[in-house]
């Protein structure tokens, strides 16, 4: 099978100096992962997990130490050319450093179609549908140093997608948008992806966006890849995480509530609470939901407060996420 | 723009052939765009122009001119001398600086690494960055020459045979100094300081090559005077003020001497700079420096 992504114990080290002392820091970790054609994969881990010196390392900006990795089929070391004239790479995380300030949109467009050899008259109609749907029409004229961290982030979500790549490198892609334009942005690529069976290469801090949209996920941390699997079988490999959830009627101290119904011998501990305007809610995590419901039903009684509901809780993509993250679990 | 109208725009498959010239053009488009947006700079630069030669004028006062007579000028003018100097010296270090400057921006504004994934050689990038900063140079060069000739009378023999000859002149001038820009561009990129190197260069060039007064003064120090004669600047403006001063040309022999000693100079420098500039790119690759915000 031709894959559209592949790395062969894809490696990258960076030195440092803190108080005089080198510091050495495995970014990259013998990473080998598979991504076939017309996956939308998703890679996932917490800040400094190496993620986008991955991606990075993919998109031929950083050299690896060790190993190499194909894009399309193209070596990254040998054909770097040709690696790079399959893919578009957005980096959200810049907020939109990475535009001409003192350039308008479209002719930040225009540049990048022109270094992506994308022929003018298609380039042009592509610009104009991009703005228009991006809803920077309005504002193409205006210099990029006028528009806010969103609009920048529209602008360059528009380049990464201009020469019509077959694989996406998207790094935080609704980092800086707005509700309505990531609702947008997730459409589009999903779009992209089952209606142009393009390769998506998707990293996000949301982990709603990565199960909404991911066929697979991959999770990595210092360095490695320590799970890789669909989003369903993620939360397989972690179905023992057992969960209680309990609806408070008031807002006020809900941490100190949830601190003493963590307490109550059958409850683990703590896993969020979220506490806004109509939803007041603590998580806790249980040995046994069965046993423990009644025991923390007990609790609230004798503290006297007042709960509209206590029910069992399905492990969230994210308790998952987190769980894997910090290393609780080995799957 | 609807999700599903868009996605039919990108059915649309067509061949997408790489053109280096394209591509150098992209790079000379876009900056020459950022570049006119800094109005107050261009403005500022054009007044601190003026104010230069209109110094040079009253400087110009006090010199001897039998000095100029000596160094094979003819019978000129200090300011004629100086306007065919500075003029040059300006040209010359916007040139060069105008590469590394720009890279420097480049990497703290992160515009660089959309670049570095495209589908560019670094070559178009390079020249396209080069043909910016000769445009803007020429700007100042042919105000700093025209103030000169027209309004303070400096006596410049102008005809079209020496007109192109020292075009010719100035083009060698740039292209065996491009290595050595190239080469400080590579550099900068790793060390991400370089504008005072670059400016140490440019006062030592300025001092040696004789920007203001005629290097038979440096005679009798003979280090420096030796000195003055291996750095490229030195022939290319000895070539361009017998052009401009005595009406010599292309085919006069000590003007085609100094031509080419600089075809020398860029057969040396430019492999160099083409390395170092290859090393720069390829270290800060390593270090994923290649974006400091």
């Amino acid at each position: 099978m031709e894959y559209a992504v592949e790395t062969f114990q894809l490696t990258k080290t960076f030195e440092s100096k803190e108080k005089g002392q080198k510091r050495v820091v495995r970014a990259v970790d013998q990473v080998d992962i598979k991504v076939k054609k017309g996956e939308f994969f998703g890679l996932l881990g917490p800040n400094g997990a190496g993620k986008t010196t991955l991606i990075k390392i993919l998109c031929t900006i950083i050299l690896p130490d060790q190993g190499t990795a194909k894009i399309n089929g193209y070596d990254i070391l040998k054909q770097p050319y040709e690696a790079r004239n399959s893919f578009g790479w957005f980096h959200g995380e810049t907020g939109g450093r990475s535009l001409y300030w003192r350039l308008n949109a479209e002719d930040n467009l225009r540049f990048y179609a022109y270094l992506q050899n994308v022929p003018k008259d298609i380039a042009e109609k592509r610009i104009k549908a991009l703005l228009e749907f991006f809803d920077l029409s309005e504002d193409r004229k205006k210099l990029v140093k006028e528009y806010s961290t969103g609009m920048k982030v529209r602008v360059m979500l528009a380049r990464a997608l201009l020469h019509n790549p077959p694989i996406l490198f998207m790094d935080e892609p609704t980092i800086g948008l707005d509700t309505i334009s990531a609702v947008d942005t997730r459409k589009l690529l999903q779009a992209l992806n089952t209606q142009l069976g393009k390769t998506i290469i998707f990293t996000s801090h949301n982990m709603f966006e990565v199960e909404q949209l991911c066929d697979r996920v991959a999770i990595m941390r210092k360095g490695k890849i320590i799970a890789d699997s669909s989003p369903s079988q993620l939360r397989e490999m972690l179905r023992d995480i057992r969960a209680v959830e309990v609806e408070v009627k008031e807002s006020s101290d809900l941490q100190k509530i949830a601190e003493k119904l963590a307490n109550t011998p059958a409850v683990k501990k703590i896993l969020d609470t979220t506490n806004n305007a109509h939803t007041h809610i603590i998580r806790l995590q249980v040995e046994n939901e069965y046993e423990a419901i009644p025991e923390i039903a007990e609790k609230i009684k004798s503290l006297g407060i007042k709960v509209s509901a206590i029910r069992q809780s399905e492990p969230s993509f994210e308790d998952i996420f987190v769980k894997l993250a910090r290393g609780e679990e080995q799957p | 723009m609807k999700v599903d109208q868009l996605i039919d725009l990108f059915r649309e498959e067509f061949p997408r052939s790489s053109s280096e010239l394209k591509h150098t053009w992209a790079v000379f488009w876009a900056n020459f765009k950022i570049f006119l947006s800094y109005r107050t700079w261009v403005i500022t630069e054009t007044l601190s122009t003026v104010a230069s030669i209109a110094m040079y004028f009253f400087m110009g006062l006090q010199v001897d001119a039998n000095r100029f007579i000596s160094a094979g000028y003819g019978d000129v003018t200090w300011l004629a001398f100086a306007i065919v100097g500075v003029s040059t010296a300006n040209y010359l270090w916007m040139c060069i600086s105008r590469i590394s400057h720009s890279l420097q921006h480049e990497v703290s504004e992160g515009t660089l690494e959309p670049i570095v994934s495209s589908m560019i050689k670094l070559r178009s990038y390079i020249i396209g960055q080069s043909i910016r900063g000769f445009i803007v140079s020429s700007y100042f060069m042919v105000g700093t020459m025209l103030i000169g000739i027209l309004v303070l009378k400096a006596p410049l023999i102008v005809t079209v045979e020496t007109l192109l000859s020292f075009i010719v002149i100035l083009v060698m001038m740039i292209v065996s100094y491009a290595g050595i820009g190239i080469m400080a561009a590579g550099i900068i990129l790793v060390y991400k300081k370089g504008d005072p190197m670059t400016f140490l260069l440019a006062s030592i060039t300025e001092f040696l090559g004789g920007v203001l007064f005629p290097l038979n003064y440096l005679q009798s120090y003979p280090i420096l005077y030796g000195l003055a004669w291996v750095m490229p600047y030195t022939y290319a403006l000895d070539a361009a003020r017998r052009v401009l001063l005595t009406g010599a040309t292309l085919a006069s022999p000590l003007v085609l001497y100094n031509f080419a000693v600089l075809v020398l100079f860029t057969l040396v420098f430019m492999p160099i700079g083409l390395r170092t500039f290859k090393w720069g790119m390829d270290r800060i690759r390593r270090e994923g420096t290649v974006a400091t915000y």
